[in-house]
């Protein structure tokens, strides 16, 4: 046979196919991300006092923002995707339990869920234990960290089962039909057939999820968690400046997204394939 | 197992969807190395039927028997669709593997061959259904012919002992359809048992050594191609087949 794969068409050739001109090397939205760096390095460099100390006192509270925001993230993928199976389970009791647990979470602000696991969850745990007579849970002590984790996770886990199962049903049925007609088991169809599309298909929205998090995840601050937010409002209570503290938090927090931001779509072209 | 048992034994099949009694009571026994095709108009049951034999469509009463292993419990289903390939009308080429990843999926997960062995047999059938040189392809970059070849390949890979056709030229373009009706007949030559749901009567004179009429969820008739085609003894067998052969 002398028919071979066709070569990729040359830049030139692209140039002439409406909406196939070749990608500028560097995607222009970089530029906003360098543009508000620049910015923080130009108030760090020119007024030092206070923006450089800013910097270094909230310098954990960053470190702990992003812990939180990508421990929790990868429990929720997790959480996610079984969830999502679940949703679709011809089990009903799986599928009760999995759609119970979106309907809950998804009525509930996020800030009531955090206060209620930090304040509230403690004290359900202390009080069965003095009932059970379990010493280690009557004098269970909430973990601020933890606790945190935990809310988020609890909370996005629902809205990623949401994505996750939009994902998967948007994948045609024949391709499950075709996997377990070669004598694949469901685990293997979902595993092999249905996810990898899955992810390519959910993976814009789960990076404004990602997104989301980063954003929300400074309401960890009211549960003792010494996170960017917290920190920064740490230092305004010493020297009460606070168009300078929040300036600076935000434009930290504008880092970290707008990075994201651009991580996500970096992502989507590099996993984009044809179907 | 007596030498005489049917590859596949259907006896009394019941199906509904809600209210539509899609199969009322059918019965029907493929013998090893049998070409069957079955037509009927659109809404006769006869996909339906097909895919009850892999029970990608459960019935609701009756009995279907498979290489001697009746369809009745989940360890049984996935035994015997190992041995079952199925051809669906939108070929239904996992969308995000080449030609090649099509064919070695299922015989790494589910036959545990290893990678250089499964690659061996992959390429083998692709040169055999007339592609070698679209293995690294994915199915986007394939015509609607070639998918479907690269279909007929992914299920041969298993060393099927069935091979069933639901509609496998109904969603092509007019010139696509003789090279994979070519590929068809290969298989019917070499032996391969096969139960093709089909209007390409070309093909059922070519290689069917039966060919079932249905209507309404029943068998109406059964026959050899050519009997069928001279002499139909009843009256909507008659109407169906002026119709799709413009007679």
């Amino acid at each position: 046979m002398e028919a071979q794969l066709k070569p990729a068409p040359s830049e030139k050739e692209l140039a002439r196919i409406p909406g196939a001109e070749p990608r500028a090397r560097i995607d222009p939205w970089w530029w906003l991300v360098v543009a508000v760096i620049a910015l923080t390095v130009i108030l760090i460099t020119t007024k030092s006092d206070p923006f450089w100390r800013i910097l270094l006192f909230v310098r954990d509270g960053i470190a702990i923002t992003i812990f939180i925001t990508t421990a929790s993230f990868v429990l929720i993928l997790i959480v996610g995707m079984f969830g999502g199976l679940g949703r679709l389970a011809q089990n009903r009791f799986i599928h009760g339990i999995s759609s119970l647990y979106v309907e809950l979470v998804r009525g509930v602000p996020l800030l009531v869920q955090l206060i209620w696991w930090y304040f509230a969850f403690p004290v359900v745990i202390q009080q069965s234990g003095r009932w059970l007579n379990i010493p280690a849970m009557a004098n269970y002590q909430a973990n601020a960290i933890f606790t945190a984790i935990a809310g988020l996770v609890f909370c996005y886990g629902a809205y990623m089962t949401e994505i996750y199962r939009a994902g998967i049903q948007s994948i045609p049925k024949g391709q499950v039909e075709a996997a377990r007609s070669l004598g694949m088991t469901y685990f293997q169809a979902m595993r092999y057939v249905v996810l990898p599309q899955a992810v390519r298909v959910i993976l814009p929205p789960v990076g404004n999820e990602f997104i989301a998090l980063l954003k929300d995840s400074s309401l960890v601050s009211v549960v003792a968690v010494a996170d960017l937010t917290r920190r920064g409002r740490e230092f305004m209570a010493a020297h009460f400046n606070p168009i300078e503290v929040w300036t600076m938090v935000a434009l930290l927090y504008l880092v970290m997204t707008l990075f994201s931001a651009r991580i996500v779509s970096w992502m989507e072209k590099k996993t984009r394939f044809e179907r | 197992m007596s030498t005489t048992e049917p590859m596949i034994h259907i006896e009394n099949v019941h199906k509904h969807f809600g209210r539509v009694h899609a199969l009322r009571g059918v019965s029907l026994d493929v013998q090893k190395g049998e070409v069957v095709v079955i037509v009927g108009p659109s809404g006769s049951g006869k996909s339906t039927l097909l895919r009850c034999i892999n029970r990608l469509e459960e019935y609701d009463s009756g009995r279907i028997v498979v290489d001697g292993i009746p369809l009745d419990n989940a360890q049984n289903i996935n035994a015997v669709r190992r041995e079952i390939g199925i051809v669906f009308q939108s070929f239904n080429l996992f969308a995000h593997l080449t030609a090649i990843g099509n064919l070695m999926l299922a015989q790494r997960v589910v036959r545990k061959r290893p990678k250089e062995e499964a690659q061996k047999i992959a390429l083998e059938l692709l040169t055999k259904v007339g592609i070698p040189e679209k293995a690294w392809a994915y199915p986007i970059q394939l015509s609607g012919g070639q998918q479907q070849r690269v279909a007929i390949a992914r299920a041969l890979a298993m060393n099927p002992k069935i091979m069933l056709f639901d509609e496998p030229t109904s969603a092509l373009d007019p010139e696509m359809i003789k090279e994979v009706l070519d590929v068809m007949l290969t298989l019917a030559s070499e032996g391969m048992t096969m139960v093709v749901v089909s209007h390409e009567m070309g093909f059922a004179r070519a290689a069917a050594d039966r060919m079932i009429f249905m209507d309404e969820g029943l068998i109406i008739e059964e026959a050899t191609p050519e009997r069928l085609f001279t002499s139909p003894h009843h009256e909507r067998t008659k109407l169906f087949l002026g119709k799709v052969l413009h007679m």
